[in-house]
């Protein structure tokens, strides 16, 4: 499905509120491999969703070794339980994972239901959204990009005097 | 390669914190934590042992602002440097945009270095990256420490040609952010799209 960012962002959110609503989770996140949150819907205000997308994306990253090790390519789904509250992470495509946070493990089959079905219509518009994404990125302007994040870089990681004196020229 | 994401306008540059154990790694980024503002800072992750090293990555976002509409963002990450960890390494590499490369600068640690700076470079080969295009910066930390290693030896000892070099004290925060300085302009300098 190819459709303009913005509008399968809305689309994605859209999947995702479904979701939560049915399977009542407290929240759904759709995460990068490279650890970053995409998108989220639900209660989304009681979780830290960076340090959730870093951190699942390396335990993510580390059961694929593990699958490796067991003769398996990987393994698609990731779930964890607690005593209140419990996790369950699929692979959607090569590049995206989706989280769900629930509390009620008896509901784990509607979960698992609602993660499957959303979770299709959800690859499919991260890809076609994809091809998008490479034409909208290469509107940048390359010059200006380095000009003004070089600009925040000297501004916001600043070097005090005595520790530019101590370690030398540029 | 960066993330980057028209659609929720986010570029997001990932900067690990490699090197051998106890060589400073996550004091580096403690010190950065506590010196940047709030509004440029996220939370701080700690994963450690009982004895406080680094048991799988340490990290923490930092958010600099707009640059031409897109959220410019640093994750930072450290390693465990144990050299049993090695499996956990591999996983946190993959995907970075620039390595800073913490040295213990203690003269009996010049063969620590120099074995996990090594290593390090397989694990980039291994995911299909150049390590000599690399953006890299090469931190001799622990100068309160002699007898120290001569800064000049490991890019000799290593074949390091043009390397960014900084030396560093990172539980005073001496040389520290001066690092994050040098390794996000490496990034930034040697983004390209497509």
């Amino acid at each position: 499905m190819k459709l303009p960012g913005r509008e399968s962002s809305e689309k994605i959110r859209e999947h995702l509120l479904k979701l939560v609503r049915r399977s009542e989770a407290v929240t759904a996140l759709i995460i990068s491999r490279e650890g970053v949150c995409v998108s989220k819907a639900g209660n989304v205000e009681s979780l830290n969703s960076t340090a959730l997308a870093a951190l699942v994306a390396g335990m993510f990253a580390a059961t694929r070794e593990v699958a490796n090790i067991v003769g398996e390519e990987q393994f698609s789904i990731l779930l964890q339980q607690g005593e209140k509250r419990h996790i369950h992470i699929s692979l959607l495509g090569q590049r995206f994972m989706m989280v769900i946070v629930f509390e009620d493990y008896r509901r784990i089959g509607r979960v698992r239901h609602e993660a499957r079905t959303a979770g299709s219509e959800i690859a499919a518009l991260l890809e076609g959204r994809r091809e998008q994404e490479e034409k909208e990125s290469k509107d940048i302007s390359m010059p200006e990009f380095r000009e003004y994040a070089l600009n925040l870089i000297d501004r916001i990681f600043v070097v005090g005097e005595e520790e530019d004196a101590a370690s030398g020229p540029d | 390669m960066p993330h980057l994401d028209p659609t929720e306008r986010q570029v997001v540059f990932k900067i690990v914190y490699f090197g051998p154990g106890m060589s400073g790694k996550t004091t580096n980024l403690l010190f950065v934590h506590r010196t940047l503002m709030d509004k440029y800072r996220g939370e701080m992750l700690v994963l450690d042992t009982e004895k406080e090293r680094t048991l799988f990555f340490d990290f923490f976002p930092v958010s600099l602002g707009k640059v031409q509409g897109y959220s410019l963002k640093f994750h930072l990450y450290t390693i465990p440097g144990q050299i049993y960890y090695e499996a956990s390494r591999k996983i946190i590499l993959k995907g970075a945009d620039g390595v800073v490369f913490v040295a213990d600068s203690r003269l009996n640690k010049l063969k620590d270095n120099i074995r996990m700076f090594r290593l390090m470079t397989e694990n980039l080969l291994e995911h299909g990256v150049d390590p000599d295009s690399f953006p890299m910066v090469l931190q001799y930390n622990k100068r309160d420490c002699p007898p120290v290693i001569r800064t000049g030896v490991l890019e000799r000892e290593l074949g390091l040609n043009g390397i960014p070099v900084t030396e560093s004290v990172a539980t005073t925060g001496r040389g520290v952010m001066r690092t994050l300085q040098l390794i996000s302009k490496e990034i930034i300098r040697k983004f390209k799209i497509g």
